[in-house]
């Protein structure tokens, strides 16, 4: 009897994690999240305050890393169809951000969940891991949009005051957490921003969810066929003066 | 009910099975000589470490420490095998590291697919991963060529039988010593049709070496 409780459990569990998986591809709202009662944005949780605080080693990240490449792939460059975003020279406090709002579960992602989750990765191996990505080049061909809409996606990115948070070359900003976006895949950048448009990306900027809402489903594939154009933010911002 | 009742019977069985083989070495108490331990060890896994019973893990060139982990645990009881858990209790800890270290440091044969038509879907496998389930790529963690690392065990060459059971025994949560759960986190999302095809391919792994 008292072996055969754990096993309904583990079955409901199974079957839990199965269907917020299908589930997660089409937006699950985060109860801790955007949208929620007491949801501040970048309200920080006692472990990424944690994190920030320690001192990463990118050689120990490269170690640490091998549990993500499974997905993330060997060269953190992610997958061309988006599924699988491209981690390659981002910043630092936004891997740690967004690694840290998963595991908090504000941020919703049960593919990636166990492999990221506590017990599989330590404070220290994220500041690791994070220090390691940011020193990664990018070689691989990113995945694009189906036609070129760059011009019109460019005019919306400007209109709408995107730069503002993502900058002039889509290259974010490392000391308020704000993603590097240029050069990321196409798939990726068009899923996030419909999951920010209706609110069920968990830790999204609440004037960025102003800006974006009015958006149509057009303009952001513009957007996103954009900044899929871009290069990499760090050759576009190499020898920049301005 | 029935299912507890089912796990005694394997228990049971597995004790008997235990017992008869290692009876004539029962009078063997304490600590004995790596070189009066192996015919125990070599009767399954092979004088080398490299069994040719496919149900039987071969042991040859796989990580000295990863070896003896599982030997604690066999012990222990936090990994469950009918067959290893009747062994283990004839052997004394001080000679884990022995053990270990032997098998560590012997070749590894190459290993062959039963099947090579399912061994080419399962490339896939090992190699991508499966987008749609979100199984990471097997490559990710235990390298292109399978042989590991530190934190990940050797799986090149592994006989096909021996992965197919450890995969459903990861995805059932039967076994349930790998560090960090990551090996259940990854069987429970696959099928049986899925963890066959990759053991094929497993098998055929070298590892690097030739
Ligand atoms: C099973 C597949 C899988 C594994 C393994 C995995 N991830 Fe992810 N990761 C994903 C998916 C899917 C997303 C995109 C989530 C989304 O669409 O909201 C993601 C997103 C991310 C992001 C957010 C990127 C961004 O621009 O906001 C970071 C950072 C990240 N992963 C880091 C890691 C780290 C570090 C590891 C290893 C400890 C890891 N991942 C392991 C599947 C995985
Ligand atoms: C007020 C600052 C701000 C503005 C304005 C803003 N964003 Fe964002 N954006 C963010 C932050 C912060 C995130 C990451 C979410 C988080 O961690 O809170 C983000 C995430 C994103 C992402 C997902 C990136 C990833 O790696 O997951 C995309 C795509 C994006 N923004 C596009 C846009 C577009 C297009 C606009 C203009 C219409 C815009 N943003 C305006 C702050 C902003
Ligand atoms: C009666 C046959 C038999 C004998 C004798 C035997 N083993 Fe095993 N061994 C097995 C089987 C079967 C397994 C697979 C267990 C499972 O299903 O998890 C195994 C598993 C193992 C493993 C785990 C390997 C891995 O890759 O995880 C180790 C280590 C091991 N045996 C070492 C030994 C040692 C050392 C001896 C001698 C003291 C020994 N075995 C004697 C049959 C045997
Ligand atoms: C996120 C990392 C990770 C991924 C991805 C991964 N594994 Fe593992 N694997 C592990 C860990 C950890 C262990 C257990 C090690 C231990 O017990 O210490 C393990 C153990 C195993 C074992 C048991 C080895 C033995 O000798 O008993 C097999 C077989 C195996 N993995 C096959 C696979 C296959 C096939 C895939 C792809 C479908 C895969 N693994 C994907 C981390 C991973």
């Amino acid at each position: 009897m008292i072996k055969a409780i754990p096993f309904a459990l583990l079955l409901l569990l199974t079957s839990w994690q199965v269907t917020a998986m299908a589930d997660a591809a089409d937006s699950v709202k985060s109860p801790l999240g955007y949208g929620s009662k007491n949801y501040v944005w970048g309200k920080m949780t006692r472990e990424q305050a944690d994190i920030l605080r320690l001192t990463g080693d990118a050689k120990r990240g490269k170690e640490a890393f091998r549990g993500c490449r499974g997905c993330h792939k060997a060269d953190a460059a992610g997958i061309v169809d988006g599924t699988y975003p491209r981690l390659t020279g981002q910043h630092p406090s936004v891997v740690i951000k967004q690694v840290t709002e998963v595991r908090a579960g504000v941020r919703i992602n049960p593919k990636m969940d166990p492999f990221a989750a506590e017990h599989a990765v330590s404070k220290q191996e994220i500041a690791d891991i994070s220090v390691y990505l940011a020193t990664l080049e990018t070689t691989r061909e990113n995945g694009k949009g189906p036609d070129d809409l760059s011009a019109k996606g460019k005019a919306v990115y400007k209109k709408h005051h995107c730069a503002k948070c993502h900058g002039d070359n889509g290259e974010g900003e490392e000391a308020k957490a704000f993603p590097a976006v240029a050069a990321q895949h196409y798939g990726y950048l068009l899923r996030e921003m419909r999951h920010i448009k209706d609110g069920t990306r968990g830790n999204s900027h609440p004037e960025m969810v102003k800006v974006i809402k009015p958006l149509t489903y057009n303009d952001l594939e513009a957007v996103a066929d954009y900044l899929s154009r871009l290069p990499d933010y760090r050759l576009a911002t190499k020898g920049d003066k301005k | 009910m029935r299912l507890v009742n089912r796990c005694r019977c394997l228990a049971v069985v597995g004790t008997l099975a235990g017992g008869l083989l290692a009876m004539p070495l029962a009078q063997a108490q304490g600590a004995v000589p790596l070189a009066e331990r192996l015919p125990l060890c070599a009767g399954c896994h092979g004088q080398d470490g490299n069994s040719v019973v496919p149900e039987n893990p071969k042991l040859s060139g796989l990580d000295a420490e990863y070896l003896v982990r599982q030997l604690e645990d066999f012990k222990s009881g936090k990994r469950k095998s009918p067959i290893m858990s009747g062994i283990i209790p004839m052997v004394d800890d001080k000679e884990f590291k022995a053990l270990g270290e032997y098998f560590s440091g012997q070749k590894p044969a190459p290993g062959k697919a039963v099947d090579a038509k399912l061994a080419a879907q399962g490339k896939e496998i090992f190699d991508e991963g499966i987008v749609g389930t979100a199984v990471p790529a097997c490559s990710g963690c235990h390298n292109d060529d399978g042989s590991g690392s530190e934190k990940y065990p050797r799986v090149a060459g592994q006989n096909v039988a021996y992965v197919v059971q450890q995969l459903l025994n990861f995805k059932s949560g039967e076994r349930a010593n790998d560090s960090k759960a990551l090996m259940q986190a990854v069987a429970k999302r696959m099928n049986e049709k899925e963890i066959r095809a990759v053991a094929e391919y497993v098998a055929t792994l070298t590892g690097g070496e030739q």
